[in-house]
């Protein structure tokens, strides 16, 4: 559906990424150097990670709040199990990992079952697996990684940043099932009506337990990358980090509504919102500036999506 | 006498569909006038044009001899039309009292609020109608419906209404609260107020009605007083026309019965089902709204699964708890409420026609978008979709083509029970009779249909059996000879089942 309408909004965001650049470039000779965006890179890897299931989550008309918390949660885990229980590091990174689709799992069995909306179950989720990270943790941090760990989030692989090859296989990935999969279908139909979806025999519960498990377990995986890319282990980790993940999805067209929205425009938002972000901030401009300027962004290219699309479809 | 209200000659159109033709309609103080007609015979629009909701294409309303024009509701509650909706309009977190005088609470003499001149004038309001024991400052939330109604009828009187319309007032309450509710209707007719009553229930409109207005198809039928009109005329003035003409049912062999239900049951919503359906057989099934109807098949097709009886399919029970298992056992639903239930609107043609069939349309889960598009434009050819093509909007066709839409998704899915729930409401006449030309050839193809219909042409016109529904179970059965428009119309709404042995028998 509607494949013409999504292009456009693409079109706007590719428009005002062009633009962005060109200011940038303009305002700092430091902000088009391959060091500079190749750090960018890294730095919107783990936003970008977990963008990516909360599209197929907005797609379906919810949320997920609790992605800032399972990572924390997920990166105090991390810590724990290598530096407090003794084991084996490749094994603590593997069960990190895991405690994020557990959690994110927990997410979906609260709202498949008990019927409770996405908004409110991940609202406590948000506050329940960050608790959890806090009582865990004491407060203590972990260090002293070893040196081999550190190449997930320091280290390069063929010239580029390791994490932004999980971003780019994942991206791609979520991208087919999300445009070409029975699986990527019923996501939409789920935002476009739920209903409906569950009166054409589609599995609803299935494929949001799926959704949400997916959201935790990549919320797991870019816990650990951020470890590794920080050497510390903090139980704060991550607070607040839901807000940048949706404002880079629905920047990038998809509806809050649900029913609508692209991998190809989160990929872009997320783009566009680093972009802004550094390049504020080489331009001298403080942080909250730069929130100021995001913010003003996401409701222009919401306006603007949705008077383009309202002539469209007249 | 002079009439409260007076309506002459209105029409109304909602784009091509005329829905009310000419109308002439009035009500006398202290009369209890009641309407009658079938499910979209244009009772509700005409209401909705006394009431201020719509405004009429043409004609005139006139309250008490003066010619009005309202423009919203507020304009006719000023003029003291009050309405009593089938869903009612009170605020759950405010008390009695306040529910009857908001908008136009007592003040003292500073203006504020004067709370016991509200409470005592709710108090008085609510014994004139014989409700002593309605407690004025109780929240509305937490009582029955049977209270809220008379809270709303309370209201109406605290602002001097002298019509109030009342839209199936009992439809949703028990017996002996509808009886309490009779009586409080007679008290209103004492104090010369006009009283505009819609029912389905006969009873009750012999009950309490002086006169008898009945529309079909939007045409004014006729007006009687109660005393000329028997059950058996009113149902006929209601349904009509000539039957045979307007429903083209081919008579096919009826083959192997396909689905058996033995005592079916689901909570106490459909109480013990039993039936049959054979391959090439159409089964309608009456019944007012709230019968059970829908719920039971809604059971078949596994949204709310049996939780009592057996379902059968060949002879061999199975298990139903979901939609995509009734799929998978060749149970096609075709829903009650098309934009809601059916159609995912804001898609494409193409993606809501493969939508019950993805799974088959996909290769390692990714879907054939070159099967899928031929799917659409062969499902376009044969229902006789009139579209730009398989890329339109569904939101973007008439009733009729969608309801094809949803037809063509089920019949994609190769079912060998097709149900269909309303098929033709809000349909066009054009359109209505494609559908029932589809469903009576679709039939001819060996397919059991189960068929939902509020309107009784529409059952008696397509089905070979026809079974009635009351209180979640069936109360009648009816071969396609022995279905009269009276026999099947005293099942629906019979008050006891003597009447139903007699008529069958």
């Amino acid at each position: 559906m509607t494949l013409r309408s999504f292009l456009r909004h693409e079109t706007i965001l590719l428009i005002l990424l062009v633009i962005a650049l060109i200011i940038l470039a303009q305002q700092s000779d430091k902000f088009f150097t391959t060091d500079n965006l190749l750090n960018q890179g890294r730095l919107m890897a783990e936003v970008g990670l977990l963008a990516l299931p909360m599209t197929f989550v907005i797609v379906t008309g919810g949320i997920d709040l609790s992605v800032g918390s399972i990572f924390g949660l997920s990166a105090i885990l991390l810590g724990v199990f290598w530096h407090g229980l003794g084991i084996p590091l490749p094994v603590a990174m593997v069960l990190a990992v895991l405690v994020g689709g557990v959690a994110g799992l927990g997410n979906g069995l609260i709202m498949t079952r008990f019927n409770v909306p996405p908004l409110i179950a991940t609202l406590a989720t948000l506050a329940l697996y960050r608790g959890l990270a806090e009582g865990i943790s004491q407060a203590r941090s972990v260090r002293g990684y070893p040196e081999w760990f550190f190449v997930l989030g320091q280290g390069e692989v063929l010239g580029l940043p390791t994490q932004l090859w999980f971003l780019f296989g994942l991206a791609i990935a979520a991208a087919a099932v999300l445009g070409l999969t029975t699986f990527g279908r019923t996501t939409y139909a789920i935002g476009a009506n739920e209903v409906a979806a569950r009166f054409s025999g589609l599995n609803v519960a299935r494929t949001k337990l799926i959704i949400y498990a997916t959201s935790g377990l990549i919320a797991g995986l870019a816990a650990v990358i951020f470890v590794s890319r920080v050497s510390t282990t903090r139980s704060d980790m991550g607070t607040g980090l839901e807000l940048d993940v949706i404002t880079a999805v629905v920047l990038g067209g998809t509806s809050i509504f649900g029913g609508k929205g692209t991998i190809i425009g989160t990929i872009l938002g997320l783009v566009l919102m680093q972009v802004m972000k550094s390049g504020l901030a080489l331009a001298g401009v403080k942080g909250d500036g730069t929130i100021v300027v995001i913010g003003v962004v996401l409701i222009a290219a919401i306006l603007l999506g949705n008077l383009l699309s309202r002539n469209g479809d007249g | 006498m002079m009439p409260v209200v007076e309506v002459s000659n209105i029409s109304k159109s909602f784009g091509n569909l005329r829905v009310l033709k000419d109308i002439s309609f009035d009500v006398r103080p202290g009369e209890v006038h009641a309407l009658l007609g079938e499910n979209g015979a244009g009772k509700s629009t005409l209401i909705k044009i006394i009431s201020g909701v719509l405004q009429p294409d043409g004609g005139e309303i006139k309250v008490e001899g003066d010619v009005v024009r309202f423009a919203s509701p507020r304009d006719a509650r000023h003029t003291g039309i009050a309405t009593v909706y089938q869903e009612l309009l009170l605020f759950p977190e405010l008390t009695v009292a306040e529910n009857v005088y908001l908008g136009h609470a007592p003040r003292t003499k500073w203006r504020t609020l004067d709370w016991q001149a509200m409470r005592a004038g709710a108090r008085a309001l609510l014994d004139s109608l014989d409700s002593h024991d309605l407690d004025v400052d109780t929240k509305v939330g937490l009582l029955s419906v049977a209270n809220r109604q008379r809270v709303e009828i309370a209201k109406a009187l605290s602002q001097d209404a002298r019509l109030v319309i009342m839209d199936e007032p009992t439809a949703a309450l028990a017996d002996a609260d509808a009886k309490r509710l009779l009586s409080v209707v007679r008290r209103l007719r004492e104090r010369g107020v006009g009283i505009v009553y819609v029912s389905h229930r006969m009873p009750e409109i012999f009950a309490l009605a002086d006169r008898v207005t009945v529309l079909r198809d939007g045409a004014f039928i006729g007006t009687k007083p109660i005393g000329e009109v028997t059950e058996a005329s009113l149902v006929s003035m209601m349904v009509g026309r000539s039957i045979d003409q307007l429903f083209p049912k081919v008579a096919t062999a009826v083959g192997e019965t396909i689905l058996e239900m033995k005592n079916v049951s689901y909570r106490n919503v459909v109480n013990n089902i039993s039936l049959k359906l054979r391959a090439g057989e159409i089964v309608g099934i009456a019944g007012l709204i709230g019968s059970g109807r829908t719920e039971t098949a809604l059971t078949i097709f596994g949204i709310t699964p049996a939780t009592g009886g057996e379902i059968l399919i060949d002879g061999k029970p199975v298990t139903i708890d979901s939609p995509a298992t009734a799929r998978s056992h060749g149970i096609a639903y075709v829903p009650e409420d098309r934009g809601l239930q059916g159609l995912i609107k804001p898609q494409t043609i193409r993606e809501n026609v493969s939508l019950a069939i993805l799974d088959r349309l996909a290769k390692l889960l990714v879907v054939d978008r070159r099967r899928e598009g031929a799917l659409a434009r062969e499902s376009i050819a044969r229902f006789g979709i009139r579209a730009r093509g398989a890329e339109q909007l569904v939101r973007q066709l008439s009733g009729g083509n969608q309801q094809k839409v949803v037809l063509a998704k089920w019949i994609a899915t190769e079912p060998r029970v097709l149900i269909m729930d309303e098929p033709t409401r809000g349909i066009d006449v054009g359109a209505k009779a494609e559908i029932h030309a589809l469903m009576s050839k679709l039939a001819g193809q060996g397919l059991a249909v189960l068929m939902i219909s509020s309107e009784l042409p529409e059952v008696l016109g397509m089905s070979d059996r026809v079974l009635v529904m009351r209180g979640g179970a069936i109360v009648a059965e009816f071969d396609r000879a022995e279905a009269t428009p009276d026999a099947v119309g005293a099942a629906m709404t019979a008050a006891g089942k003597h009447a139903v042995a007699e008529l069958a028998s």
